[in-house]
């Protein structure tokens, strides 16, 4: 099988608007290229979340999602605080975004966890320098 | 078999890709001065119906006659009907008029409507949810089409019409003696979705409507026979005192309505959502799991909901208002009163079948093939404008790109490429022009060489 980049998006800081564009394009993509209706549900959910992520939490970032050797790969690459505790953070409901954002119905807790549960692999690199980079693979 | 009823009268179109633009699915691209439906993609939303300026988009219903093929004939009145009306008409006054009009029989989806909300009451309990109302059959199709991750979600429960045609069909059958193939249900239809039920049904293998007839057709014979007959003296006792009035149900005519009465049941975590441009917007948040806290969701293709549908005769806001204060005045008759007391075990709830995915998404069944494809129609994107015009008569550049890959359009059908094309060619023929044939040319060639490129310098 071939390999492809299916998606390569910028993402900026604090732009609610835009949140989830990534994750509609590229669902509609894998639509198009006729991948199982569930797999392309938990896609759309992961890049989603890693989408909101970069919103709320860093200081803009990017989305690259590439279909090769029967995975889909989803690589969310940012410029941000990095993530204190990892283990903390992949535990369902914790959250540290802040109480304003909170109150606006966002940064429930739920995005890490969710990447975790629906996709095959997970891999998060992390430190306060260099932003966090989360990669999310599922096989197809 | 039938994919949708909306159709195109072609004589009135002019080309001017209005639908196309406004069409949720992209089924419409204008060819030769003529819109043309994908059979595929059409959903029978009738936005198309809605945006024509030249109404050259239309429905073409069952006719009132042909219920005379049948020994037993059942109109259907969809609560949006009592919206066609004000509060002060009588009620019986339409179902006598509907018998004279040659109806054996006259009965009301509103007590389905009744029953389906007990039911979805009694579901949302045993269940996690979330949950989509699939009366709609816009939606139920939009979500087959390109939501097909929330087929799970959707309510696994008979439409209203259905519920009804099949609770009727087989308690005249047994009342009358007769067999279910000489009873002819025929449901008075607000849009073209439920009329492709007819032939094309959402989770049964068959529908129990054996046709739908336009409301505005029905509204016709009415208001003629209305003329005619002095109603009043025409009906009988019986007639005057119609008990199994539907009640609450006849809400379900408006976006909301369906909600209302959840939320009377205490069923209080639901939302409403009506337009198919805001349904889809609801459906995408739903598929990336962004909604919290809701559990049922009411969506409804047509703005204001059933009123708002294409073939009912009044204005959508007047229809809902006319709804809203017709339930009023039932509930001041009977306010300890709900609904009507009906039996809702003699209603049959399931589907028979799940709700399958419409698939024609796919480029192609290999996925190699289908990547390639997809490579080129990033590529065709690129050089196409961008600049969305639907000149070419598909609604923008990134269709028109798919569709030329698909072998189903050129890239000159762009006005901007074929400009640039003809543009192209006229330097090359300008070019050409210059050139000697070898007979003609010099000694050696050097001399017209000079010339030519003093032609380009002068250009």
């Amino acid at each position: 099988m071939s390999s492809k980049k299916l998606i390569e998006e910028e993402i900026e800081r604090r732009n609610f608007k835009k949140g989830g564009e990534v994750s509609s394009k590229l669902k509609s993509l894998l639509r198009k290229l006729g991948i199982d209706t569930q797999i392309i549900r938990k896609i759309s959910i992961i890049t989603y979340e890693l989408e909101m992520n970069i919103i709320i939490h860093s200081d803009g970032g990017k989305i690259t999602a590439i279909i090769a050797n029967n995975e889909i790969k989803i690589i969310a690459d940012d410029d941000g605080p990095g993530i204190k505790d990892v283990e903390k953070a992949l535990q369902a409901g914790y959250s540290t975004a802040e109480d304003e954002i909170r109150e606006l119905g966002f940064g429930a807790g739920m995005g890490l966890n969710n990447v975790k549960n629906y996709s095959d692999q997970m891999d998060i690199k992390t430190s306060e320098d260099e932003g966090t980079t989360i990669k999310a693979v599922l096989n197809v | 078999m039938k994919k949708h009823s909306v159709l195109l009268k072609e004589d009135k179109c002019e080309g001017c890709t209005n639908c196309v633009k406004n069409c949720p699915t992209k089924a419409i691209r204008v060819h030769q001065g003529k819109a043309k439906i994908k059979e595929d993609l059409c959903i029978d939303c009738a936005e198309c119906i809605r945006t024509c300026e030249y109404h050259a988009k239309y429905t073409e219903t069952n006719k009132i006659e042909e219920i005379e093929e049948y020994k037993f004939s059942c109109a259907l009145i969809p609560p949006s009907f009592y919206g066609q009306f004000n509060e002060k008409l009588d009620i019986n006054k339409i179902y006598k008029g509907l018998k004279i009009a040659g109806f054996s029989g006259v009965f009301d989806v509103a007590m389905a409507a009744e029953a389906i909300s007990q039911k979805t009451k009694k579901f949302l309990a045993e269940n996690k949810g979330p949950y989509i109302s699939s009366s709609c059959p816009v939606v139920v199709r939009l979500i087959k089409l390109i939501f097909p991750e929330l087929l799970e979600n959707l309510a696994p429960i008979k439409s209203p019409v259905e519920l009804m045609a099949e609770k009727v069909k087989r308690e005249i059958s047994q009342k009358e003696n007769i067999s279910k193939d000489e009873i002819g249900v025929f449901f008075i239809t607000p849009c073209p979705a439920k009329l492709t039920t007819v032939e094309n049904p959402l989770g049964q293998e068959k529908s129990f409507l054996d046709g739908a007839i336009a409301v505005e057709k029905i509204y016709d014979t009415l208001l003629d026979i209305m003329d005619e007959y002095d109603l009043e003296k025409k009906m009988d006792a019986d007639e005057n005192n119609y008990e199994d009035r539907p009640y609450l149900g006849i809400s379900w005519g408006q976006s909301g309505g369906e909600e209302e009465i959840l939320n009377d049941y205490d069923e209080k975590e639901t939302i409403s959502v009506s337009d198919i441009k805001e349904v889809k917007g609801i459906l995408e948040e739903i598929s990336r799991d962004n909604i919290r806290g809701i559990k049922y969701f009411e969506l409804v293709s047509c703005p204001q909901g059933c009123v708002g549908g294409v073939l009912n005769v009044n204005n959508s806001y007047q229809a809902k208002y006319n709804i809203k204060k017709l339930v009023e005045k039932y509930k001041n008759e009977t306010p300890d009163k709900l609904m009507v007391d009906q039996d809702f075990s003699a209603y049959n709830y399931e589907l028979s079948q799940k709700f399958k995915a419409t698939d024609v998404a796919k480029l192609d069944e290999d996925l190699d093939k289908a990547m390639e494809k997809l490579t080129a129609i990033e590529e065709e994107i690129e050089i196409l404008p961008g600049l969305d015009c639907a000149a070419c008569g598909a609604p923008d550049c990134e269709t028109l790109a798919e569709d030329i890959v698909n072998g189903q359009a050129k890239r000159t059908d762009c006005v901007f490429m074929l400009r640039k094309k003809v543009g192209d060619l006229a330097d090359e023929m300008s070019a050409l022009a210059h050139e000697l044939p070898p007979v003609m040319s010099k000694e050696n060639n050097k001399e017209s060489e000079v010339e030519e490129n003093e032609i380009k310098k002068d250009d």
